[in-house]
């Protein structure tokens, strides 16, 4: 007897009992099903956190400073950290050192006429754009020349926009005051790629020239490094620490945010996750499982007769047990591959909501389906071998 | 063509045990028609079984062509049911999901024959048990005679040495039983070997030799010259 044979036996008598089946297989699609919707989703979402953790990886790094312990709540303890001009142009001067991304900030009112609204004001130069990438959504933003110049000239997030004027267009060529200072409005600027999390925060933009004129120093208080590469991120990061840790008269000491432990990290709690809800998924394929097996002991009783009168015809016990292997691998087989296409589905559904990449792969894919043609054969071969071993004549009598 | 030698069946119910079968010697030749008739718990069926490769004698020799089958192992009786015997039952056992025609082409698949061929053979079959019109109708379709004839066809099929039927009119009226005893009379003029389990003497009468077992042995063979030796 060809194995075709016995596959398309097996399909019969399957189809024969569409309902039954389609309900046994029930328990296989659910199963396969949420393992690849979490998979993927669990993916999905470790490729987001990465990429907002890692700033997009283009090979930066933050650098920040560490009270000692005793301070770490103690908020004057961060007031004394400033990059200096000097300390900025020595970094800048390293050879693993791609650029220096500096700014300073603080938090004051920007008043328009009689209107004020509180915001957080950045000193930037061009390279801050390398951390986040900015559109303007009317006017432009801040070149180089603006801040070589010594311009004063400032953008506004369109957070800061709507509570000072009536429209975006009505913004620019308008001028605002800051701490006192009259600055031009000459753009809006937004941020791009924000990420899931994030919130808007209202905020200007100002050339890095002008914050002397605000606060009577041009330290920077924040410090970004881009490496030459991803190999330099280490070396860069070390030469950096150590020159500010060497300059430094604070008691703390200036550490830097390693990416690629980061990236370890979130990459170990989603798969840890993963295997956890995984591993539940995988309870409910174990009990799917359990169901076909059921169904198929139920379906050996049933045809007792017709395994009697096969075997009066010339099946052997080997035709008998394929016959009922066949049929449950094919079961469990074909609900593998629905609940794959139905946990394509549901992950497809979530990427697209959340906004995050679609990763159903294919080694994911196969051991669904290997793993559902697994379960087939093994929760098979208890009725199957029963059926095997039915004696024709019993069989045969069997009411 | 069938030497059964010495033939016990015992059955160990417990400390029990059971003689079906007790010292059967029987002798049957090609083209032969036997009817096997009995009270019921005499051992025919038992008897049948053991002809038809279904079951094996706790002892004795059964030669079937001349090869002792009683000691083949079971893939072996497998093979020999599919190739030399061909069965019909009382109660028909046709597949209810099956047409006519796949009921009819079973052995054939069980015997590695190419799907064309199969088909082919089928519709042969049934042409020759007269249900040349009914091969694609599903057994609920067919009458109780009708459906008798299609377990004929799948029995002729694999063009077995020997045809076993086990109380074949048993389940049929009596206009049905008799063109079954027809059908099987014309198979025997055609040269067919034929042993048949019965009770009722009208249909036994079909048959050329009747052989008579009670508590196990072989009481009476009508209609043959071979005397059972002691």
């Amino acid at each position: 007897m060809s194995f075709l044979d016995s596959v398309k036996m097996a399909l019969r008598s399957l189809w024969s009992h569409r309902l039954r089946s389609m309900l046994t297989m029930l328990g296989i699609i659910i199963g396969v099903g949420s393992v690849i919707t979490v998979v993927a989703i669990g993916k999905g979402g470790e490729a987001v956190l990465t990429s907002q953790f890692a700033g997009g990886g283009n090979n930066t790094f933050e650098v920040y400073y560490m009270p000692p312990d005793e301070e770490l709540m103690d908020y004057d303890a961060y007031d004394d950290v400033a990059y200096t001009t000097e300390d900025l142009r020595a970094i800048q001067e390293m050879p693993s050192v791609n650029q220096v991304i500096a700014y300073a900030y603080n938090s004051t009112n920007v008043v328009y006429h009689q209107e004020a609204a509180g915001a957080q004001i950045l000193a930037i130069n061009e390279n801050y754009y390398d951390l986040n990438e900015f559109t303007a959504s009317s006017g432009r933003l801040l070149d180089n020349r603006d801040v070589d110049n010594g311009r004063r000239v400032v953008t506004l997030s369109t957070g800061v926009v709507e509570e000072l004027f009536a429209a975006n267009d009505e913004a620019v060529g308008q001028i605002v005051n800051i701490e006192g200072v009259p600055f031009e409005v000459i753009g809006v600027h937004e941020r791009e790629n924000q990420s899931f999390f994030a919130f808007q925060v209202d905020e200007l933009l100002l050339p890095q020239s002008s914050w002397p004129m605000l606060y009577g120093t041009d330290n920077m208080d924040m410090l970004n490094v881009q490496a030459n590469s991803a190999d330099d991120i280490q070396i860069a990061s070390h030469a950096v620490t150590n020159y500010l840790n060497d300059q430094s008269t604070l008691s703390g000491e200036y550490q830097v945010l390693n990416m690629e432990e980061i990236e370890q990290g979130i990459s170990q709690v989603t798969n840890v996750t993963t295997m956890i809800i995984g591993g539940v998924a995988g309870i409910s394929l174990l009990v799917g499982g359990i169901g076909v097996m059921n169904i198929m002991l139920v379906s050996v009783t049933e045809r007792t007769r017709e395994i009697g009168l096969r075997k009066s015809l010339g099946a052997t016990r080997g035709n008998i047990l394929l016959q009922f292997l066949i049929e449950s691998v094919t079961l469990t087989t074909i609900g593998g591959l629905i609940g794959i296409m139905l946990g394509a589905g549901v992950a497809n559904t979530v990427s697209l909501i959340a906004g995050w990449p679609f990763l159903v792969s294919i080694p994911v894919v196969l051991l669904g389906v290997g793993f559902s043609m697994f379960v087939g054969i093994v929760f098979g071969l208890l009725p199957a071998n029963k059926a095997a071993k039915l004696d024709p004549i019993e069989a045969l009598r069997h009411e | 063509m069938i030497h059964l030698k010495n033939l016990d069946k015992q059955y160990k119910n417990g400390d029990q045990t059971l003689r079906v079968l007790n010292d059967i010697h029987l002798k049957i030749e090609e083209n032969e028609f036997v009817a096997i008739m009995g009270p019921s718990g005499s051992g025919k069926s038992t008897l049948m079984n053991m002809i038809g490769c279904l079951d094996q004698p706790t002892s004795g020799e059964y030669l079937l062509h001349g090869t002792d089958v009683a000691s083949q192992p079971e893939k072996e009786l497998a093979k020999v049911r599919n190739a030399q015997i061909g069965f019909v039952f009382q109660q028909f056992h046709l597949l209810p999901k099956l047409s006519a025609m796949m009921n009819v082409e079973l052995p054939l698949i069980y015997g590695g024959v190419k799907k064309k061929e199969r088909r082919e053979r089928a519709r042969l079959a049934l042409e020759k048990v007269g249900l040349e019109d009914r091969v694609n109708h599903l057994p609920n379709q067919l009458s109780g005679g009708q459906k008798q004839r299609v377990a004929i066809a799948r029995a002729l099929i694999n063009e077995p040495s020997l045809i076993l039927a086990d109380e074949p009119t048993g389940a049929l009226d009596s206009k049905s039983g008799t063109q079954i005893m027809e059908l099987f009379t014309q198979l025997h003029h055609e040269g067919a070997t034929l042993i048949m389990v019965t009770h009722e003497q009208e249909v036994a009468d079909y048959a050329k030799r009747i052989v008579t077992v009670r508590d196990g042995e072989i009481i009476k063979d009508r209609g043959h010259e071979y005397v059972v030796p002691r």
